[in-house]
């Protein structure tokens, strides 16, 4: 399928008077393919932000290339404009003066389009959102997941390929969160768009997103399906709980075969947790603990979610 | 279209703004229309005199004080407006339009001086009526010289909202600034032939020739409407440039959407 975001060797330093420049992002390359969407996860001051920012031509990047849909936007910033959408600090796009009706006109004459041509469009969004009772309400007397939903539907309005989201839950509740993300669920199933959607929810991500970029100190450490991360934990992560403390021996037995297998008890329990690469590695250790007689109580198939594989790549546990 | 589009929709967002806001919009007007008597019964006074022999002073101070209005508005526009959307978050928003930003900015003062028009004109009216001068309101000849005339406040404007895009807290600058436009306007344009060159200062007695000296935009001395031309594209120019330099490094340094 088309590339219709790609961003080549994005470097932004930031100069500092009598300071070293702060890298934010540092030689980031990357593409979302159309329809695709895709997570760009990070620490906070990972990079994400300027990321977003620099290709909505919002701040200067100091080298790099960036395209949109064959544009190349440091050089028509214009046309490039066309292409692209943000949603960018959750509730803060919007003008709490006018009613959603009247915010959703104005960002699609923004746009410059007319508003007889997107009242049709505009009358689906307020439906999508169920906005449809606070049609004529100020913004501001609006819940804040109303006016997150709100500024979402803004950018949607301006119909552009490229839809940028910038913490898109930040801020919300757990109810409004998980009615926002059904949304964009819906979008994503619709793959009307091609999104880039940075969050810190993973809930979110997982969610959504097919594909994840992880950037870690201004650097894209990981880009790879979510299901082929899932899977990475997946085949791996196993625990045994046992009856009563482990014998010296098997637990040496054990370590000897499995060295990152780990070890934990209580005073009635012993827990070990290991990560083995296929379904021969359980029987293996099962048998070790069959020859001390030992009382398996459960094995447990850990779930991986993707907060934990992204903490383990964050931290350099996983490459 | 769809530059018509994004008027459209800066010219509705203002009128939506003055109706809703409507007790907003009428205490603007009885605030300006308050200042306007304290400055004419301030300047009676100061003269010892009836308003028949103090009357082209006070004739004057009207022009004068309609201008001010008007370089108030447009300097508030931009320097003000930038500030409030930078601090709602729809600045960056701004700056997406495929259009270009100046565009948008160009729609939102053409937006703003429309509605605005209707709001001086009361001010004006009851003005008149309080000093019992009826001017002449040649519309033909008033429109584009309060147009060139002002385009020098909007370049100030653009200037100090250039400057509130990188340093943030402008406001006390932008408040001494108000008062230094009044100086432009009412200092005497005789003082110093250097005069001319101030924004706003040849246009104020060029509109006052239309509508003190009852003469149409035809009749003025064409160096003064060129000047005044002149003058005006380059305080504008100057002003335009300066915001376009502050933006540059407001987005080198990202700084757009911080307040």
């Amino acid at each position: 399928m088309e590339t219709v975001l790609q961003v080549k060797d994005l470097t932004k330093r930031y100069r500092r008077r009598r300071a070293e420049p702060v890298v934010a992002v540092d030689r980031v390359s990357l593409s979302v393919r159309k329809n695709e969407v895709v997570g760009l996860l990070g620490p906070n001051g990972a990079g994400k932000t300027t990321t977003i920012k620099c290709i909505a031509g919002l701040i200067k990047p100091t080298s790099g290339e960036i395209w949109l849909d064959g544009v190349e936007a440091q050089r028509q910033p214009k046309k490039a404009m066309e292409r692209v959408a943000a949603l960018l600090e959750g509730n803060r796009n919007i003008y709490w003066r006018l009613t959603p009706r009247e915010n959703l006109e104005f960002f699609a004459g923004l746009q410059g389009h007319p508003v007889r041509k997107v009242r049709d469009y505009i009358g689906e969004l307020i439906e999508l959102f169920d906005l449809g009772d606070k049609e004529n309400t100020s913004a501001r007397m609006l819940s804040r997941g109303m006016q997150q939903k709100l500024a979402l539907a803004c950018a949607l309005v301006r119909q552009t390929e490229v839809l940028l989201l910038d913490e898109p839950t930040l801020g919300l509740d757990v109810e409004t969160s998980y009615e926002l993300r059904n949304v964009l669920k819906q979008m994503a199933a619709r793959g009307e768009r091609t999104i880039l959607l940075s969050s810190h929810d993973m809930h979110v991500v997982q969610d959504t997103c097919e594909r994840v970029i992880i950037i870690n100190n201004g650097r894209v450490v990981v880009d790879d399906r979510v299901t082929n991360l899932m899977k990475l934990f997946q085949v791996s992560a196993y625990r045994f709980e046992l009856e009563g403390h482990l014998a010296e021996e098997l637990e040496m037995k054990l370590k000897e075969r499995f060295p990152l297998l780990s070890l934990s008890s209580t005073d009635h329990r012993t827990y070990v947790d290991a990560d083995l690469v296929d379904g021969s590695e359980l029987y293996e250790v099962l048998d070790i603990l069959k020859v001390g007689d030992t009382q398996v109580k459960s094995i447990g198939h850990k779930e991986p979610n993707l907060e934990e594989i992204f903490l383990a790549i964050v931290k350099g546990q996983i490459k | 279209m769809r530059y018509m589009a994004l008027f459209n929709a800066q010219l509705k967002m203002r009128y939506i703004y003055l109706k809703r806001y409507y007790f907003d919009t009428i205490s603007m007007i009885v605030t300006m229309f308050i200042i306007f008597l304290l400055i004419f019964y301030g300047a009676m006074a100061l003269m010892g005199g009836t308003r028949a022999d103090t009357g082209e002073t006070l004739e004057g101070i009207v022009v004068g004080f309609m201008v001010w209005t008007f370089a108030l508005i447009a300097y508030s526009t931009l320097s003000w407006g930038l500030i409030e959307e930078a601090q709602q978050g729809t600045l960056e928003q701004l700056y997406m339009s495929p259009l270009g930003f100046g565009w948008v900015t160009i729609f939102r003062i053409a937006a703003h001086f429309i509605v605005n028009v209707f709001m001086v004109l009361i001010v004006l009216l009851l003005m008149m009526a309080t000093t019992g001068r009826w001017l002449n309101l040649d519309v033909l000849s008033l429109i584009p010289l309060v147009l060139l005339t002002v385009a020098g406040a909007y370049g100030i404007g653009f200037f100090m909202g250039g400057l509130a895009l990188v340093f943030k807290r402008v406001q006390s600058a932008l408040q001494i600034l108000q008062f230094v436009i009044v100086i432009f306007i009412a200092a005497p344009f005789g003082w110093s032939p250097f005069m001319r060159f101030l924004p706003l200062s040849l246009g104020t007695r060029l509109i006052g020739q239309v509508m003190i000296g009852e003469q149409s935009l035809l009749r003025l001395p064409p160096g003064d409407v060129l000047f005044l031309i002149g003058n005006s594209a380059v305080y504008f120019g100057l002003g335009f440039l300066a915001f376009k330099f502050f933006e540059n490094i407001a987005r080198d340094r990202g700084l757009l959407g911080h307040y």
